[in-house]
């Protein structure tokens, strides 16, 4: 890690620890504009910071560990591939309806913190993507699992321009990065509550059966961690079709053993309203199904490695890295 | 690499041979790979090293199993013996073991387990006796997996009297034709020839035995250990399988058997950055123990489960005659063996919950 890193790592670090997942986009948008983190990722030319991929990882992920309730990711990831600074972009899972060379008349689902954008980049059917002016939208608001929104826009002759870059990839990354910090904040949720906690007359942590199932949640959270590190690095050096579809296979599957670990060893506590394990939990089941579940990435990971054969499985695979 | 590699892997053979390769003895690809300079890469050349880097080494290792080279052989000597006798063993037994390891000629075996010492190691009670300037060895190792193939052991003894715990334990380097050693088949459930028990009766040794420092066995163990626990061996045993799946869906498509390639896929490669992470830092001179216990734990998992879930996704014969059927059939009888070897899966829990600050 570079010392910017470091030093972007020590700033987003703190101001989420603040903010967190009690966050609302109307008191603390200002906050993220202010430093600037909307536009991590969008072109020093352009009016943005010109950060890397790896850059973007270290704060993603750390939305993630602090359960952050902001849209930094999704509005980072528009503006860089919108080319915007001004205003506040956010990215659709799904775009349905019709289109022409500079108008759109449809649906826009999925779209997480769709209220109040300016202006919304969804992916294409036809490959691409569209930038969308959304502000005169109807919306109607939705949630996920965790509750974090996820609006329904209705547009009608709205402006569009037609643009390059997989924004549902891209935000099939941001997830990973973010399922990473939370599975690395639910362990450490989980591991200091074994410390303290005194069950027949010793700490929970003294049990070799609680301490086996941290030892495989903290495998998982590794796993995922390097998996968002591998994705990052090959999107820094300019794209990942593998990485990213691999990477959010392996968050997937660590979110299911690592948050059952982590409620497991909580027990009863660990179900309640106000004890801060389930802003993780809920984030990372939502996280899951969201920009690609497994059936998705599954089939779009193995369907060109089956084509290709068992003679070119290494030889594609090491050709991953330099 | 893997043209040198080729004609020994040759898709006439078969097809189980591919599988779990790091257990398959061959000599002559041993000495073919000696000669080509591919083994002992590390290793000063005054002992007929190579003196390259660890990861030129690692990326080495990496394409013999995924091709399911026969390494077998010298495996264990290129590993952790040869590494192991270079940093602590006297100068007249590493000129007389470690060019012939290097050239693929000379085997090699670890004298850790015996009946009463598996997981819990501390426990041996083999002895080594001073006798004049020398030694004698007694006891019994068990488990040892190419005694039978090889031509050395390094056994972990209690030199001690009386010692108790990881305490007063060396190691000795003893040849296999030395008088008073003894080596007995195990036959595994499979039917093959892997492991032995190796019987020491008044094996006498000279002064040079000793390996490292009298009473510092344990510690010299410890290093051992996390050499055996870092490599690609540990999540690539099932590679040959994934193999065959891959083609087996090209022959019958369907959206069950892309997805489990894909998902399989998914984990090789995240299994693969995490191992070349820990030959990286081990390259840079750190020690990672902590994430190659994590490496190995998930690895074998891994490729234990992979036999269960292509068992479940296709309809096949284990017992073959296709390819697929017969290295999924091999493997599902082989992989309890995975979360043994090297520290069993409870053991490397228990390792990485300490390092967690559990306990």
């Amino acid at each position: 890690m570079s010392d910017q890193q470091r030093m972007l790592e020590e700033m987003a670090g703190g101001l989420f620890a603040d903010l967190g997942a009690a966050a609302t986009l109307d008191s603390d948008w200002g906050t993220i504009k202010e430093v600037a983190l909307d536009g991590l990722l969008l072109g020093e030319a352009q009016g943005g910071f010109g950060g890397s991929w790896e850059d973007a990882l270290i704060v993603f992920r750390l939305a993630g560990y602090h359960a952050l309730a902001l849209p930094v990711a999704e509005a980072a990831i528009a503006a860089a591939l919108a080319g915007r600074a001004a205003g506040r972009g956010t990215v659709a899972a799904v775009a349905e309806g019709s289109l022409d060379q500079s108008r759109f008349d449809g649906v826009l689902a999925g779209v997480p913190w769709g209220r109040g954008a300016d202006f919304v980049v969804a992916p294409c059917s036809k490959g691409g993507a569209i930038v969308l002016e959304t502000a005169e939208a109807t919306v109607v608001e939705g949630a996920n699992i965790a509750g974090e929104p996820r609006d329904r826009l209705i547009v009608t002759d709205a402006s569009m321009s037609r643009i390059d870059g997989d924004p549902f990839a891209l935000m099939a990354l941001a997830r990973v990065a973010q399922m990473a910090g939370a599975l690395d904040a639910a362990l450490a949720l989980a591991v200091g509550y074994v410390n303290e906690r005194q069950q027949f007359g010793r700490s929970l942590a003294k049990f070799q059966a609680v301490q086996q199932a941290l030892a495989s949640f903290a495998c998982e959270a590794a796993a995922t961690n390097c998996a968002a590190m591998g994705a990052a690095q090959a999107m820094a050096r300019g794209s990942a079709p593998f990485e990213i579809a691999a990477a959010k296979l392996r968050a997937n599957r660590a979110t299911g053993i690592g948050t059952a670990i982590a409620h497991q060893v909580h027990g009863a506590i660990g179900f309640t309203e106000d004890y801060t394990l389930h802003p993780l939990t809920r984030r990372l089941w939502g996280w899951r199904s969201e920009f690609g579940g497994d059936r998705y990435w599954s089939t779009v990971l193995g369907g060109p490695i089956v084509a290709a054969g068992s003679a070119r499985f290494w030889p594609d695979l090491t050709a991953l890295t330099r | 690499m893997r043209s040198l590699v080729a004609p020994h892997v040759d898709i006439g053979s078969d097809p189980r041979r591919r599988a779990n390769s790091w257990a398959v003895p061959d000599p002559a690809f041993s000495r073919a790979l000696g000669a080509a300079g591919l083994i002992g890469m590390t290793w000063p050349k005054a002992f007929g090293g190579h003196e390259r880097s660890p990861l030129e080494r690692y990326v080495v290792l990496e394409e013999l199993l995924a091709a399911g080279a026969p390494v077998g052989a010298h495996w264990i000597a290129d590993r952790q013996t040869g590494s192991l006798l270079l940093r602590y063993g006297q100068e007249e037994e590493k000129r007389r073991w470690v060019p012939g390891m290097a050239a693929g000629e000379i085997y090699s075996c670890i004298g850790l387990s015996e009946p009463n010492a598996g997981s819990d190691l501390a426990s041996v009670r083999s002895t080594a006796r001073r006798d004049g300037d020398g030694w004698v060895i007694e006891g019994q190792k068990l488990w040892t997996t190419n005694a039978h193939h090889a031509h050395v052991i390094i056994a972990l003894v209690r030199s001690e009297p009386g010692s108790e715990r990881n305490a007063g334990l060396s190691q000795f380097v003893i040849p296999m034709d030395a008088p008073g050693v003894t080596v007995r088949p195990i036959i595994d459930l499979t039917g093959g020839h892997d492991f032995n028990e190796v019987f020491f009766e008044s094996v006498k040794l000279p002064a040079s035995a000793l390996v490292g420092v009298e009473g510092d066995g344990w510690r010299q163990v410890t290093a051992e250990l996390s050499l055996e626990r870092s490599g690609p061996e540990r999540y690539l045993s099932s590679t040959a399988l994934l193999l065959q799946l891959i083609d087996h869906a090209r022959m019958h498509p369907s959206e069950t058997l892309t997805a489990l390639v894909g998902r399989l896929a998914a984990e090789t490669w995240t299994l693969r950055l995490m191992s070349a992470s820990v030959a990286s830092k081990i390259a840079r001179g750190e020690d990672p123990a902590l994430e190659a216990t994590m490496v190995k734990d998930l690895g074998n998992s891994f490729e234990q489960a992979m036999p269960e879930l292509i068992q479940a996704a296709v309809e096949i014969d284990p017992a073959g005659p296709e390819p697929l059927g017969l290295v999924l059939g091999h493997l599902l009888q082989l992989s309890p063996s995975f979360s043994l070897r090297g520290g069993t899966r409870e053991i490397l829990k228990g390792i990485i919950a300490r390092g967690l600050g559990l306990r």
